[in-house]
């Protein structure tokens, strides 16, 4: 069973609710119709109702399962009015009010308000407007400051890494390597059910170069072990001692948990993180699942503007696990 | 509606979103370097831009704008279309 049917299964079993706010977009019609007749995730199109079932008409697909939430509904607009004023306290009402006309920020109130389990958006929006609807709605995670995003790679063996960050930070700090690291740690652990080995990569092992930029990733070691102190961070190293048992006894003499057993990879910035996922993928003849969004306190999902529908059933699949 | 008065309302605005001084606003203040706005205050300050102006602006290109004095100008062309 590959890892992606593994969490069709189980999203089935929670069946969680996913706000679409895209749903002018035909491919996203498509999807929740799939979602809907595979029992994944119960999905939700807020708009104009008529516009909506206009739509969902013309694709030919029926309404049966789809929740539609009419967002000129007067009570609901003033609900998340007050929801956003209350999360954002600079914002005067009337200013809050104009926020919750647009799609991707109704939608991620709906999701903050607890109505609704995740958002999933980005067939028709770029990923910076995703991340600031996501950030101005839901907000962060504890403890982070910085949105990030993570691919799921599985190997033709079957063996399965998490890789981050692959698309979102171009040319992280310390700080923000930190916030990658305890994202995806915490990404890992709600989707494999088990505990993330995470390994800060670099050209070093331990010390065995010096450069500022292994500085860069030996501080974020330290902030992200300060951060989540329950989870495992090690680094820095270079792949091989974080994924081979033989090279890490031979190169690393302190005792670690993660050496030679990772299963989280943090890349020192967007170059080598999305480098190393399409070298895996293209070279390796892995299957890449992602970018995921991440750092929300909600799930909120992106999707690429060339996504296919199957790419976006992945997505929600993946994401609905996340809440 | 003259230049001096628009400029007064716009400092007012982006004072209650960043929480900055009106006086350390000026014209050549840069929204992200100068006053600390963060990428997602954006919409923000777009939306309370209509709101003071009762105006409704493409917002990619409001997005565009990285200045006080350039936040003014373009303002004023949509006020000039009222």
């Amino acid at each position: 069973m590959s890892i992606l049917d593994n969490f069709i299964t189980r999203a089935t079993t929670l069946k969680r609710s996913i706000v679409f706010p895209e749903f002018w977009d035909n491919r996203i019609l498509e999807a929740a119709a799939v979602i809907c007749e595979k029992s994944i995730a119960r999905p939700v199109l807020p708009g104009n109702p008529e516009e909506i079932r206009k739509g969902l008409s013309l694709s030919g697909i029926s309404s049966d399962g789809i929740e539609i939430i009419d967002s000129t509904n007067l009570q609901l607009i003033d609900e998340l009015t007050h929801l956003y004023q209350k999360q954002r306290p600079n914002v005067s009402e009337k200013v809050a009010a104009r926020l919750v006309k647009k799609p991707l920020i109704f939608a991620g109130l709906l999701v903050a308000s607890g109505k609704i389990d995740a958002m999933v958006a980005g067939a028709a929006s770029t990923t910076a407007e995703v991340i600031q609807a996501a950030a101005l709605t839901v907000g962060y995670q504890s403890g982070i400051k910085n949105s990030s995003s993570f691919f799921i790679m599985e190997m033709a063996d079957s063996r399965v890494f998490f890789y981050a960050d692959c698309a979102v930070n171009i040319s992280p700090d310390s700080n923000t390597l930190a916030d990658v690291a305890v994202s995806t740690a915490r990404s890992y652990r709600k989707l494999m059910n088990k505990e993330p080995l995470v390994a800060f990569l670099s050209f070093s092992s331990k010390g065995s170069a010096s450069h500022p930029d292994v500085d860069k990733v030996k501080r974020a070691v330290e902030i992200a072990r300060a951060i989540d102190p329950d989870t495992v961070y090690d680094g820095e190293f270079q792949v091989d001692t974080a994924v081979s048992e033989s090279v890490a006894q031979k190169k690393i003499k302190e005792p670690s948990k993660v050496a030679g057993r990772a299963n989280v990879l943090i890349f020192p910035d967007l170059d080598a993180g999305n480098i190393a996922y399409k070298i895996t993928q293209y070279l390796a003849g892995a299957k890449a699942y992602g970018p995921i969004l991440q750092g929300f306190a909600k799930p909120v999902s992106d999707l690429s503007r060339g996504a296919k529908v199957s790419d976006i059933v992945a997505v929600a699949t993946i994401t609905s696990l996340l809440s | 509606m003259e230049r001096v008065e628009v400029e007064k309302r716009i400092k007012k605005v982006v004072s209650n979103i960043l929480g900055v001084p009106e006086e350390k606003i000026t014209p050549e203040s840069r929204f992200v370097e100068d006053l600390g706005a963060e990428s997602v205050q954006s919409l923000e300050l777009v939306a309370s831009f209509e709101a003071e102006f009762d105006i409704e602006m493409e917002e990619d290109a409001a997005l565009e704008v990285k200045t006080v004095g350039k936040a003014v100008d373009f303002i004023i062309e949509y006020l000039k279309k009222k």
